[in-house]
């Protein structure tokens, strides 16, 4: 079993925490600069609503009273973004989610219950727009931090030559099939129809010496919004970004759908009832752009950054699944 | 045709003599020996597994496998009936069927049925309602309450435990709640959790859960379901009512699979209402993945149901399986099943096993300490000795050779679908 988080008060003194947190700060100056600077506008999402992405894997979302309403904690932002993109064309914000992991995935080292992500959505964009802004942001924030908290880093023991071999030239891509078929290479089998599970995530990240996209993800596998290729029916035009080293997923993407009807079908395919997104059904009815858009995990990207073992380390009051935490 | 297929009513005077006594009471009784001669009563019935006779063969070449294997001629004792359901090893080819969202299905009884399945090693299916009907507090310990108490009755490595969830249901998020729960480990770690995707029931396909409601519970759920007063004046008669949800062949497959993705140590059931179309969504379930495939015939109970539905609307059971025909897939029958004889048939027509409904609630309620299970003892002594009639051995044998249709019916269904001749082997139960 995988160390627990200390008491909070030995936690919050503590000069790795201390260290680390102050990476975090550098690395969200350094995404601002770097989308700001791309014409992004940032904007803060509720944290609260209705209704919320329905999410993956088992995650559970967690209900508030609200003046006798039963609405959610964000597990994610992406039904704000794609209505937003009505008064911005380009937009961002570091979002706080709350996800209620299954308890097994506090042995990932890369799983919180409460997290950050950098949530970005670009209209009109595809998915190598999205994965354009991706390669820059993740290597403007590696070359700021290097440069703004080197001795944080030295602290750590994070040998810089490292981060900066991740950024060093484009970024590859392979198909969700690709990666499949890698690890059954490997002798890990691998479901072809599903998420890559989170062993198998870990074997593709430990063999990498650079981060890499996963694309082409099967329908099946991600939410209603993920936008399904009209030229190969039954792949999502989505991708994820994985760091080397085992730190796994940095982030999740997709092109978008957003035409109402084609929308409506896909909340019924992945068992939704879309009576309950009824305010978000009324925006799209009237359209919205389309765009595309990802969420970079803050925390895990401080990890990442870090070196640290566990994603736990690089957050102040952290939450693990299971765990009941202040 | 005087009667329709649930004007027969269920026999619940049988049923519950069944929970007191037992395996004895799948004899006359015992003071008409030597007294009486016996012969079958004429069925007169448009259930079509009800009017079905099992018709054992003169040659019987699996017995003499069995005979060859034992070293001496086999008995109906003989006969095995341990098989998987859905992913679950079970002792019988029995599992307890959702009670729903009736205020008896919620009750004590529900807790009551399910440690007695639990004791007989059979997997159990919790319908959804026992979350959002009973509010979200109590809803919560409701459910895990009942999962936990079959948990720590069930002997290792068998049986195992279904949460059934609809469309609007998934508001509720039973299945998410239920993945996430600490106290869950233990099945989920040994593979004895599944979630069952309600597409239908089989009392009133077509149309969704239906509940007569307290007043004060319809206000507080008024806002996630459909709530109606169909009384006449005077004293409200609240119903509330939940759609069906919308599906196509792409909706139902992905809908598996999202399961199987966001759910990867549960099993993934699918229960199909007795719809015209359901040997289509049947293999769609399987092709998708869905470990097991449940049929909810039209005789199948509801705790509540318009009467227009009750004898009207949807297929009988044997229709249902007739349909499908036979598979190397998990496909579970269930309604009117209480005895052994409807098990044997469901089995012949390629069901791996049947579930235990209304039954299961009569025989609980009749004793809530044995009731099922002296229930399941009779079922299961009737269940081997007319396998073994048959010449068989095991669950997964019987098959639509061992039937014999009246003969208008049998007609129909040769004319409708020419009947293969079955391999000589048999079915393997695998």
């Amino acid at each position: 079993m995988n160390p627990l988080p200390p008491p909070a008060a030995e936690h919050l003194s503590s000069p790795v925490t201390r260290a680390a947190l102050r990476v975090a700060h550098r690395a969200m100056a350094a995404a601002r600069a770097l989308l700001d600077g791309e014409g992004f506008t940032e904007l803060p999402l509720p944290v609260i609503g209705p209704v919320t992405d329905p999410g993956a894997r088992g995650a559970k979302q967690v209900d508030v009273d609200y003046y006798g309403h039963r609405y959610k904690l964000m597990t994610s932002g992406i039904l704000y973004k794609q209505a937003a993109l009505l008064g911005f064309d380009r937009l961002y914000s570091i979002a706080a989610n709350v996800r209620a992991e299954p308890p097994e995935t506090a042995a990932t080292n890369r799983h919180l219950v409460e997290f950050h992500q950098i949530d970005v959505e670009i209209a009109q964009g595809d998915r190598d727009t999205a994965c354009g802004i991706v390669e820059r942001l993740l290597t403007h924030v590696v070359q700021h931090v290097v440069e703004t908290a080197a001795d944080e880093l030295a602290e750590l023991g994070r040998e810089v030559s490292v981060l900066e071999k991740w950024v060093r030239g484009p970024m590859d891509a392979i198909t969700h099939r690709e990666a499949v078929d890698r690890l059954r290479a490997l002798g890990y089998q691998q479901n072809s129809g599903t998420e890559i599970e989170w062993a198998g995530e870990r074997l593709l990240s430990d063999a990498a010496s650079r981060p890499f996209f996963i694309v082409d993800y099967p329908k099946g596998s991600r939410g209603f919004y993920d936008r399904e290729s009209a030229t190969a029916p039954g792949s999502l035009r989505n991708f994820d970004l994985i760091a080397p080293g085992g730190f796994g997923e940095l982030v999740s993407g997709s092109e978008r759908e957003s035409d109402y009807g084609r929308i409506i079908a896909r909340m019924r395919e992945t068992g939704e009832n879309p009576a309950k997104y009824g305010w978000y059904l009324d925006v799209l009815r009237g359209g919205v752009p389309v765009s595309a858009g990802f969420g970079m995990g803050l925390q895990r990207l401080v990890r990442a950054l870090t070196g640290l073992g566990a994603v736990w380390q690089v957050t102040a009051f952290p939450k693990l699944p299971g765990v009941a935490a202040p | 045709m005087s009667d329709g297929v649930l004007a027969r009513g269920f026999p619940a005077a049988a049923i519950r003599a069944r929970a007191r006594l037992g395996a004895q009471a799948a004899f006359p009784p015992d003071s008409s020996y030597g007294r009486e001669v016996f012969g079958g009563a004429q069925v007169d019935s448009a259930d079509v597994i009800e009017s079905a006779r099992l018709v054992p063969p003169v040659f019987m070449p699996q017995r003499l496998a069995r005979l060859v294997e034992l070293g001496a001629e086999p008995t109906f004792e003989d006969v095995e009936l341990a098989t998987e359901i859905g992913g679950f090893r079970s002792a019988l080819p029995v599992y307890l069927s959702a009670f729903g969202s009736t205020e008896l299905g919620s009750a004590g009884l529900g807790t009551a049925a399910g440690v007695q399945a639990a004791r007989l090693g059979i997997p159990m299916v919790i319908g959804e309602n026992v979350v959002p009907m009973n509010g979200r507090g109590g809803g919560h310990a409701a459910l895990l309450e009942r999962i936990q108490s079959y948990a720590a009755a069930v002997p290792p490595g068998t049986g195992g435990v279904v949460v059934q969830q609809s469309t609007e249901d998934a508001d509720a998020e039973v299945w998410n709640l239920v993945y996430s729960d600490p106290t869950v480990e233990p099945l989920l770690a040994t593979g004895r959790l599944g979630f069952e995707l309600k597409v239908g029931q089989g009392a009133k396909p077509g149309l969704g859960g239906m509940t007569l409601l307290p007043a004060v519970v319809a206000e507080r759920v008024r806002d996630r379901f459909g709530v109606r007063d169909v009384s006449a004046g005077g004293e409200p008669v609240l119903v509330r009512s939940s759609t069906p949800g919308t599906f196509i062949e792409e909706i139902l497959r992905q809908q598996v699979r999202l399961m199987r993705n966001n759910f990867p140590r549960a099993r993934t059931w699918v229960k199909l209402p007795p719809a015209r179309d359901v040997a289509v969504a049947a293999r769609t379930a399987w092709a998708a993945g869905a470990d097991a495939v449940t049929v909810d015939g039209a005789e199948g109970g509801t705790g509540w149901a318009p009467t227009a539905f009750l004898n009207h609307v949807g297929l009988p059971l044997g229709e249902c399986l007739l349909r499908i025909g036979g598979t190397a897939d998990c496909l579970l029958a269930s309604g009117g099943v209480w005895e052994g004889s409807r098990v044997v048939k469901c089995l012949a027509l390629g069901a791996r096993a049947v579930g235990l409904g209304r039954a299961a609630l009569l025989a609980v309620a009749e004793d809530r300490e044995h009731g099922l299970v002296r229930l399941a003892e009779a079922l299961a002594l009737e269940t081997r000795m007319l396998i073994s009639a048959l010449g068989k051995y095991t669950t997964g044998a019987p098959d639509r050779a061992d039937l014999w249709f009246p003969a208008d019916v049998s007609r129909r269904r040769d004319a409708l679908r020419p009947c293969a001749q079955p391999p000589t082997g048999g079915r393997s139960a695998e």
